[in-house]
């Protein structure tokens, strides 16, 4: 039967039982990207409060109605309401987002009731999001409807966004954190050993290739490590042995993500840093790692060594595979992957992502500190 | 869960703790209350806990008055005690109503399990009773309206029908949801909309599935007109036929000592049985 085969078709999806950020809060990153004043979560006081915090380093208010008990049975229409009037007075926002979560989407609440009521004079982008989706990457794309809804963003953008988180839910799928039934936290290889390793290779006269793919603002840090390859092989006298790739092309993404690609390549710049091919916007890390594995193919397939920071699962192996390769990422669920994948080392930058938010130039990253502190002994 | 039932303050036996199910309107109310009359007419002590946010169980024994709801005082903040929620109707029936949201908002289900929860921690009325009864919604569309079931508090299940098909569909459902649940009926009651061979069509059914039919209640006028006057049939009308069956049935439910898993029908059985 005609029906059967379809079924046979589908691939069952695995079922992940490691925790992992929620649809909710990917709401809430791309509300701040909107450059949203104040984002309100509405449902409990506690729901996705770790992150919440985070984006206030990132210079936007995030506050919630607060449900309790009550307002579970109740509703929390009056709750969003007021919280609506409050924030417009406390802090003058040009832009409001509010999200959802579990809470008051299974009771059904009416998010825009509650704008109309309060009516704010300032554009409101209402994201009916739960933390029940499979993937966390809708939690972005409700954001983006509702903001298209809103006109704050054009067809054009939302459309290239709608097909970067399709590839970003593939390459997560295919080599990332969605790749695997369970992934045990890894804190990888130690860095110390791996600063060692790369200086050695330059010292051989090694040729290597430094990929920045990083993920929107974590491009701050990971760019530190840029540069610290960089310096170390000018150190040595082999500064022209390295390529650098990175996804810094300030034309494109949403206005706070193009003002981080500018930013990065300001310090890059004046660092006396080139990066030899631009591979895309800092929000093309799910498809810039195809540019890269192009040009390598192109370009580069002799070269011996590879760096590769940020979503470094990203970059086919095909073109990399007769490299040495180092990578670094700040998921820690995400080393046994790309060692599987063949990566030699693979090292983690903790707590990575806190440091990167707030902030408009490269800060150091502790392996680019270890890559410096190692090379002042050679 | 639900055990300390069995620490009866008086050392007395554990009140029997009922529920009826059954498609919704189909008169699970009228018959929880005239019930209820029925056993306080007979001299035994009564509860009547009304779970459904319109709250409707009590009225006809509180002389058509409502009551504050459990769910209205939590929501005001204040605290509360038994006396705040429990009041004595007709014949000493004690009589408590959960509340909840107006209809469209908020999560009724949610509320039935915070009230219950919260009944239990304030009033010890229900262990002195010899008959409590739950009185629930119709449509059990989730978790909460099967919480005073899921939460131990009840001990026997009953299921009202008439012997249309819907009715009877929707008692069939809730056969099959008990045993899911480990829940074994105590019984059907048929309350008659007047179909031709109801009485064997419900007794067949009741049978089919490993049960029986206790009682059959008939459609008559006077249950609405009392109603209407905000009274049950056996205070306003005592001397009706109607009565005389609530009264047996009373009886019936005190003295039943009898509960079995079901098994619920194929649709396509039901379909046969009522054709
Ligand atoms: N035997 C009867 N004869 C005549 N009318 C009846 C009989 N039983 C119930 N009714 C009437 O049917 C109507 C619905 O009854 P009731 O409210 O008790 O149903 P219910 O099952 O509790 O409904 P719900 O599922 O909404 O809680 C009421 O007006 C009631 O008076
Ligand atoms: S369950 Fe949902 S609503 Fe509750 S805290 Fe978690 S994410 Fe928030
Ligand atoms: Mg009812």
């Amino acid at each position: 039967m005609d029906k059967n085969k379809d079924k046979v078709k589908v691939k069952k999806e695995i079922s992940i039982i490691h925790p992992r950020p929620s649809s909710i809060v990917a709401a809430l990153y791309t509300l701040r990207d909107l450059n949203v004043d104040v984002a309100i979560l509405h449902g409990p006081p506690g729901c996705s409060f770790k992150h919440a915090r985070l984006l206030e380093e990132d210079g936007i208010h995030v506050v919630t109605t607060s449900l309790d008990e009550n307002g579970f049975v109740f509703g929390g229409h009056d709750e969003l309401v007021a919280l609506l009037e409050k924030v417009s007075e406390m802090f003058d926002p040009k832009l409001i987002g509010i999200v959802g979560t579990c809470v008051s989407m299974i009771i059904g609440e009416e998010l825009h009731d509650a704008v109309l009521e309060a009516n704010p004079d300032v554009p409101v982008i209402e994201v009916e999001v739960h933390a029940g989706y499979r993937n966390n990457t809708k939690g972005v794309l409700l954001a983006l409807e509702s903001a298209l809804d809103s006109g704050i963003i054009s067809e054009n953008e939302f459309d290239r966004q709608k097909d970067l988180l399709e590839e970003a839910t593939m390459v997560e799928k295919r080599h990332g954190a969605a790749s695997k039934e369970y992934l045990a936290p890894s804190r990888g290889d130690l860095k110390y050993k791996i600063a060692q390793r790369i200086i050695d290779l330059l010292k051989e006269g090694k040729r290597g290739i430094v990929i920045m793919n990083a993920k929107k603002e974590t491009g701050y840090m990971f760019a530190d490590i840029t540069v610290a390859v960089n310096e170390i092989a000018k150190q040595l006298g082999v500064g022209s042995n390295i390529i650098n790739m990175a996804n810094l092309d300030a034309t494109l993404g949403l206005p706070r993500v193009r003002h981080h690609a500018k930013c990065i390549m300001d310090d890059l710049e004046e660092r006396g840093i080139v990066i030899h091919e631009n591979i895309g916007g800092l929000d093309e890390y799910p498809i810039a790692g195809n540019v890269a594995g192009k040009l390598i193919e192109e370009k580069y397939s002799d070269y011996d060594f590879a760096v590769i920071t940020g979503v470094p699962h990203a970059i086919p192996m095909d073109s990399i595979s007769g490299m040495e390769i180092i990578s670094v990422t700040n998921g820690p669920r995400q080393v046994l992957p790309l060692k599987e994948m063949g990566h030699k080392y693979v090292i983690v930058e903790i707590d990575l992502h806190p440091k990167t938010l707030g902030i408009n130039h490269i800060v150091e990253s502790e392996f680019g500190a270890t890559l410096r502190e190692v090379a002042k002994e050679v | 869960m639900g055990d300390d039932m069995s620490n009866n303050p008086n050392g007395q036996k554990k009140p029997k703790v009922i529920a009826i199910y059954g498609k919704g309107g189909i008169g699970k109310s009228s018959t929880a209350s005239n019930v209820a009359a029925a056993c306080a007419d007979e001299g035994y002590k009564v509860m009547i806990i009304g779970c459904d946010p319109k709250s409707d169980s009590s009225i006809t024994l509180l002389g058509g008055k409502r009551i504050p709801t459990i769910l209205d005082l939590i929501r005001s903040g204040v605290e509360i005690t038994e006396n705040d929620v429990v009041f004595e109707g007709y014949n000493g029936v004690k009589c408590v109503e959960v509340g909840g949201p107006e209809p469209g908002i908020g999560c009724a289900g949610r509320g039935i399990i915070v009230a219950i929860q919260k009944l239990k921690k304030i009033s010890t009325a229900q262990d002195i009773c010899d008959l409590v009864i739950y009185d629930v919604p119709g449509d059990i569309v989730c978790g909460g309206f099967v919480a005073p079931i899921r939460k131990g508090l009840v001990s026997e299940a009953y299921v009202l029908t008439s012997g249309e098909y819907m009715p009877l569909y929707a008692a069939n459902n809730i056969c099959r949801g008990l045993s899911k649940i480990n829940t074994p009926l105590s019984g059907v009651i048929c309350n008659a909309r007047n179909v031709s061979r109801e009485e064997e069509i419900v007794s067949k059914f009741a049978e089919e599935i490993g049960s029986e039919l206790i009682s059959f209640i008939p459609k008559e006028q006077i249950v609405q007109d009392c109603e209407r006057d905000g009274f049950s049939v056996m205070e306003k009308a005592p001397d009706s036929e109607i009565a005389q069956v609530y009264r047996n049935l009373a009886r019936a439910i005190m003295s039943r000592n009898r509960s079995v898993m079901v098994k619920a029908l194929e649709d396509e059985r039901l379909r046969e049985l009522t054709r």
